[in-house]
């Protein structure tokens, strides 16, 4: 069965709260600063947003609920989506359907964290049930160790190597030198890529990424409504998500795009040479090259061939992670999982000033998250598209 | 003793525990015990980061991805020379917990 199309909803206003390394504030105060600049953005007064899909791990014990009464909002459709980082695609799918509806008629999509010297260790050692009793007390290597053992098969099915991870790595950090958002800016070169401290073999340094504070979001309503505040849009050609795909794989070696990429390029009406940009969910390098694979840019298991053969930067063939994605802009915990969408929007829009992509008219993006017990459970994909 | 955790109505055994079957719902579960249950190393890592304290001292060491012949998959303590591919026993060490060898 193929879901019905996105015909007529708009993506609109993609805002950035900007990141920074810690902050002193709560992550209500990254929510409510980046909702107030969707309304700038927008010149949509607050009591007009209808909608809210909200995202953020620091948040708790408070959720969108919550927040509605912390900034005064008194919407429709609520909806707390803590997916990590599938949430960007999954706000959207649901914020789209509910306009469609008309369950509400300007939905508020934003997600955000704050960062101390804490927060991150408690999130970790509390992250799920399965984590707490049966990862953590394995030596508390957080998603480093996880990762590190979906990366140490990952390496022994498809010869991928530490250069393979690191062409990705030194080519997203190229990008950020050109987006003044990103956190990490000065030049990475593959030598010292390679010549990184291990921290959980064969994930090194630059294969992880530096937990930061900050937020992202975007608006999603009608065409009609879009054209008539004047705003520049963006369209959904398709969007997939997925929940524990494959439970019996012993090692997570593929996705939820795996299941779903077919219906994600048909509902589309496109295919993956037809996209010009490409936003991966990178909290690890190897992850993004699970999500080439799964989406069809290349078969399954060849995603070292993939990479080797591409460029990866802003100009090459294939920009990929063109903001410098999560490893280079710094990972805002549920905002890791809007940075992909917000990015794609800022190009199809042509709105990605120094790093522009000069042809960017249709772009893939995707995310992944949650790292429930040995592996992500949450898998979104979709197509965007100017008008 | 080391114990795995197995429904009375469909024979599924699981990891991690839970208070149903996560096959077919049940919440008949009984356990399996023994010294050491067999496996395979799916994968391994060796840590050098930890983000407990305690772990600190004892760094680096092996951490490794099994599955058990009885289906499940756990992740747990190393020995240094445990390659994926291994055949090795999974056993429970009150210091170190989950430990195969």
């Amino acid at each position: 069965m193929i879901a019905r199309s996105y015909d007529g909803v708009a993506l609109c206003c993609p805002v950035t709260e900007p990141y920074v390394r810690r902050s002193e504030h709560g992550a209500a105060w990254f929510l409510a600063r980046v909702l107030r600049r969707l309304l700038d953005a927008s010149g949509v007064a607050k009591s007009e947003v209808d909608g809210l899909c909200a995202s953020s791990f620091t948040l708790h014990p408070d959720t969108s609920v919550a927040f509605t009464q912390y900034v005064g909002l008194s919407p429709r459709v609520v909806e707390w989506l803590p997916m990590g980082g599938a949430c960007g695609v999954i706000a959207l799918r649901r914020a789209a359907r509910a306009v469609q509806a008309g369950d509400a008629e300007i939905v508020a999509c934003i997600a955000g964290d704050t960062a101390n010297e804490t927060s991150f260790r408690h999130l970790l050692a509390n992250f799920s049930t399965f984590a707490r009793d049966a990862v953590y007390p394995y030596g508390a290597g957080g998603p480093n160790a996880s990762f590190a053992l979906i990366a140490d098969a990952y390496m022994r099915a498809t010869g991928a190597t530490r250069e393979d991870f690191g062409k990705l790595a030194v080519a997203q950090r190229a990008n950020a030198q050109r987006n003044p958002l990103a956190l990490l800016r000065n030049e990475l070169t593959m030598e010292q890529y390679l010549d990184a401290r291990p921290i959980a073999e064969p994930l090194h340094l630059f294969d992880c990424v530096m937990p930061c504070a900050g937020a992202d979001g975007f608006l999603v309503m009608s065409e009609t409504r879009a054209r008539r505040l004047g705003l520049h849009v963006v369209r959904i050609l398709g969007a997939i998500e997925r929940h524990n795909a494959f439970p019996d794989d012993p090692v997570q070696l593929r996705g939820g795009w795996d299941m779903d990429r077919d219906a994600l390029w048909m509902q589309a009406g496109i295919g993956p040479r037809d996209v010009q940009v490409v936003e991966t969910y990178d909290d690890y390098p190897i992850i993004s090259m699970l999500q080439f694979e799964g989406l069809g840019l290349c078969p399954p298991g060849a995603g070292p061939e993939f990479v080797r053969r591409n460029d990866f930067t802003v100009d090459g063939s294939l920009p990929h992670n063109t903001g410098g994605g999560q490893l280079s802009m710094g990972q805002a915990g549920a905002a890791g999982g809007y940075l992909g969408v917000v990015e794609a929007m800022r190009q199809v829009l042509h709105q990605a000033e120094g790093r522009q992509v000069a042809q960017a008219c249709h772009a893939l993006v995707s995310g992944f998250g949650m790292i429930n017990y040995d592996r992500g459970l949450c898998s979104s994909a979709a197509v965007l598209a100017r008008t | 003793m080391m114990r795995l955790q197995r429904c009375t109505e469909c024979t599924a055994v699981q990891y991690p525990p839970r208070e149903v079957c996560g096959t077919c719902l049940s919440d008949r579960l009984a356990w399996d015990t023994t010294d050491a249950f067999p496996a395979r190393v799916v994968a391994r890592t060796r840590l050098h980061h930890s983000n407990e304290q305690d772990f600190r001292s004892r760094l680096p060491f092996t951490v490794g991805l099994v599955k058990f012949d009885a289906g499940p998959v756990a992740v747990c303590f190393l020995s240094a020379t445990a390659a994926p591919g291994d055949r090795v026993q999974v056993c429970f060490n009150a210091d170190a917990k989950l430990e195969a060898v």
